[in-house]
Formats: structure tokens, C-alpha cells, sequence
């Protein structure tokens, strides 16, 4: 099945990608932000619409703009850009909150297949790592290219 | 259409990285950490996880 992305533009390092969400609520503009942590080569995931007040990433924000499914695969698509420049690079997401965990591990469930072929895909599960599976309530997750 | 550009197209087609547009604007944002409670949570799940290297190393 061929789920529609959004075009993504990002800058010179493939660190931070915005794309446009457009649907009933109007043109909302989201960021995707690859953010280094204190492992080298491992970096935090985050996403969210722009606070169009204060220019800042708002997570928390639930936009119901009728295309999260979009908004999903293209964030997938941007982690796809991202390792494509840094092939590397590990990639985390874990929720502010667990609603928001919940969501990421829709968005991974959904693109699951896709993601094996290309990643490993873990989560993490009583203070360790393992293969991801589709259903279980993980706390964070990580990609890492093959 | 020339050959090289038709052979370009199969391969972009074949890519499954997207196509993204370069957007200078965006370079503010590197190295910007948006959530730092978030930053540290990741930070404190791999103190006591450890790396998740060490996972594929082991299978």
C-alpha cells in the first residue's frame, strides 16, 4: 500500500527537516529534528508542529489536521534522508508522553515491514534492548541502518 | 530522452531515501536540543540499557 509523503526540505546537514501538513485545519508547518546525544553517532528523534508564535517545536500539540497517517510516513521518510547522509547513525524516539510513545510505536507498527528490510529496528523493554514487536508497550525505540 | 538521464530516473525511482529540498533556513536548528527533558530521559534510558550496539554484537 502506498501511503502519500509530504515533500520534506531540510538543511545542509540532514539534522532538521520541515515539511507542510495540509488539511482541514489549513497549512500547518511540522519539524523533525535529529539531535545528537551523549553517544557519538546516536541521535534523539523529535517532532512536532512549529509554534507559529514562537517559532519553537511543539510536541504536545495535536494538530487533527486528518492526515497522520501522511504525517507518519513521512517522518519515516525523513529518517530514511537522515541515515542516507549519516548511515552510521543510530536513531531514538521515545514520547514526552506515553500518548505520545503510544504514537511513535503506531507510526513503527504501521512501517514496520518496510523498516526490517532496511533497519534494525529495537525497543527498549525492562531496562534492555530487543528486536521490535509489533504490540508491545516499549518505553523507547532505536533504528540503526544494515 | 537520453540514456543517461533515463538511467538517472530508474535510479532516483529505485532510491528509497526522498528526495529533499536544500533549505539553508534550516541550519539554525542544528545542534538545537528542542525537548532537553526529553534529551536527558534518552540519555538516562542508555545509562541503564547501555548501548544498543552492544545488543547486535552479542547475537
Amino acid at each position: 500500500m502506498h501511503i502519500f509523503r509530504y515533500p520534506l526540505s531540510a538543511g545542509k546537514n540532514s539534522t532538521s527537516f520541515q515539511f507542510i501538513s495540509v488539511g482541514p485545519k489549513g497549512n500547518i508547518k511540522k519539524l523533525i529534528y535529529f539531535t545528537p546525544t551523549y553517544y557519538p553517532n546516536f541521535y534523539n528523534l523529535s517532532f512536532g508542529d512549529e509554534n507559529p508564535q514562537t517559532g519553537k517545536l511543539d510536541d504536545l500539540i495535536i494538530s487533527n489536521n486528518g492526515d497522520s497517517e501522511n504525517v507518519l510516513a513521512t517522518v519515516v521518510s525523513a529518517v530514511y534522508a537522515f541515515t542516507y547522509k549519516h548511515p552510521d547513525a543510530w536513531v531514538a524516539a521515545t514520547g514526552s508522553t506515553d500518548a505520545r510513545t503510544r504514537l511513535y510505536r503506531m507510526g513503527l507498527s504501521k512501517h514496520f515491514e518496510k523498516l526490517n528490510e532496511d533497519f534494525y529496528v529495537l525497543g527498549q523493554y525492562d531496562d534492555s534492548w530487543e528486536p521490535f514487536v509489533i504490540g508491545k508497550d516499549y518505553e523507547a525505540f532505536v533504528v540503526k541502518r544494515k | 530522452m537520453s540514456t543517461g538521464v533515463e538511467k538517472k530516473i530508474a535510479e532516483l525511482n529505485k532510491m528509497k531515501a526522498p528526495i529533499v529540498v536544500v533549505d539553508e533556513s534550516l541550519d539554525k536548528y542544528d545542534n538545537v536540543i528542542p525537548f532537553p527533558e526529553k534529551h536527558e530521559k534518552m540519555n538516562e534510558i542508555l545509562k541503564k540499557t547501555g548501548h544498543p550496539e552492544n545488543y547486535l554484537k552479542s547475537k
